[in-house]
């Protein structure tokens, strides 16, 4: 597995016919992705579903990444747009959010109890969220993104993700003042 | 909200088996094409496709059978970076069957062209969505397209994109990419 070469690189041998050269991106975006795949969907089975759809439909529409410098980035539009069908889907279906306690596997644990306690309650709160503040906040606070980069991604204006942001930071806000000071 | 991006940055790992659930997907899936790894960094991303005055006369004219058919909803919209040429038509078929549609593309130094949309789950492979050369630089193929909205394009030799100018852009909400709009209606 070529961990150093640049996505351009590994991405022309893919095209070239090296299908397996494709295992070195899953390894690199993986676990990167299945973080905001996890908050949207809220369970691993969801996401890790979303997360090799997301791959697979980059696989096979690889020709049509017109900047494979950037294949990462190309892979999360796709990763966003597969989280809302499935959340659509998922919706639909059950109004369910499951801790998953296997997913803070890795993450250093001060008061593992209280800790544990804390991240559930976000999680809960996170889930209570409409699905469009919880995608705008998540981009925003724990993917990091500015506005515009957001906008571009989501196909949603600036102003419109400020609001959704702002509303989703209030929801938690309240959904979480009974349990702790934010 | 700084406490609460920060616990929900904490690192989410997959399950062991991910990988090589992805890659047997994948390993399913038709590999690309094979070629040398300088010829993929050396081919350009997108072409310039010249057409001259002739081709101009037959897309007109087939432009002109589109519009007495009635059957295809395509309209002009030049590219200025690449000139193909798609035109469309449907010959009457009985209502119940998918109708035919004639997807032509002027394209001279192409060596391959297919056509590939929602009707055939975008698979540049699909037998019946490979273009002939008709000589001069003509590909054309004629294909079963159920009635419908699709949204289609023609992959050039295995790896550019090519949407078509003369029909309406419709982005792809996967992959941000304008692809062209076809609607097909039943012939009475």
């Amino acid at each position: 597995m070529e961990v150093d070469s640049s996505d351009a690189v590994i991405v022309a041998r893919v095209l070239s016919g090296d299908v397996e050269a494709f295992a070195t991106l899953v390894a690199r975006y993986r676990d990167r992705y299945a973080r905001y795949a996890f908050h949207m969907l809220g369970n691993r089975e969801d996401a890790e579903e979303a997360l090799q759809d997301a791959f697979t439909r980059a696989y096979r529409s690889l020709a049509r990444c017109e900047a494979p410098e950037r294949f990462g980035a190309w892979l999360f539009r796709i990763l966003v747009n597969r989280c809302r069908t499935a959340g659509a889907r998922r919706g639909r279906r059950a109004k369910t959010f499951v801790w998953d306690d296997a997913a803070l596997l890795g993450a250093s644990h001060e008061h593992p109890a209280e800790r544990s306690a804390w991240r559930e309650e976000i999680e809960r709160a996170l889930g209570r969220l409409r699905a469009e503040q919880r995608e705008a906040f998540l981009l925003k606070y724990v993917e990091e993104m500015g506005y515009d980069e957001m906008s571009q991604l989501t196909g949603v204006g600036v102003s419109a993700l400020k609001m959704r942001v702002m509303r989703a930071c209030d929801r938690l806000r309240e959904l979480l003042s009974e349990v702790h000071s934010v | 909200m700084r406490n609460i991006a920060r616990e929900l940055r904490v690192p989410i790992h997959v399950s062991e088996s991910f990988d090589a659930r992805v890659m047997d997907a994948v390993r399913a899936l038709p590999p690309h094409r094979r070629t040398t790894l300088w010829s993929r960094l050396t081919t350009p991303r997108t072409r310039t496709v010249r057409v001259s005055p002739l081709w101009w006369g037959l897309a007109a004219a087939g432009i002109g059978v589109l519009a007495a058919l009635g059957a295809i909803d395509a309209y002009s919209d030049v590219n200025q970076a690449a000139q193909p040429l798609v035109a469309a038509l449907s010959a009457p078929q009985k209502a119940e069957r998918p109708e035919r549609v004639q997807f032509v593309l002027v394209a001279p130094e192409a060596k391959k062209v297919a056509v590939v949309g929602d009707f055939n789950g975008w698979d540049s492979r699909h037998a019946q969505y490979q273009a002939q050369h008709r000589g001069g630089g003509v590909w054309s193929v004629t294909a079963a397209v159920p009635v419908g909205h699709h949204r289609y394009s023609f992959v050039v030799d295995d790896s550019v994109w090519v949407a078509d100018p003369y029909a309406p852009r419709v982005v792809d909400s996967d992959y941000g990419v304008a692809n062209s709009a076809l609607v097909v209606e039943h012939q009475q």
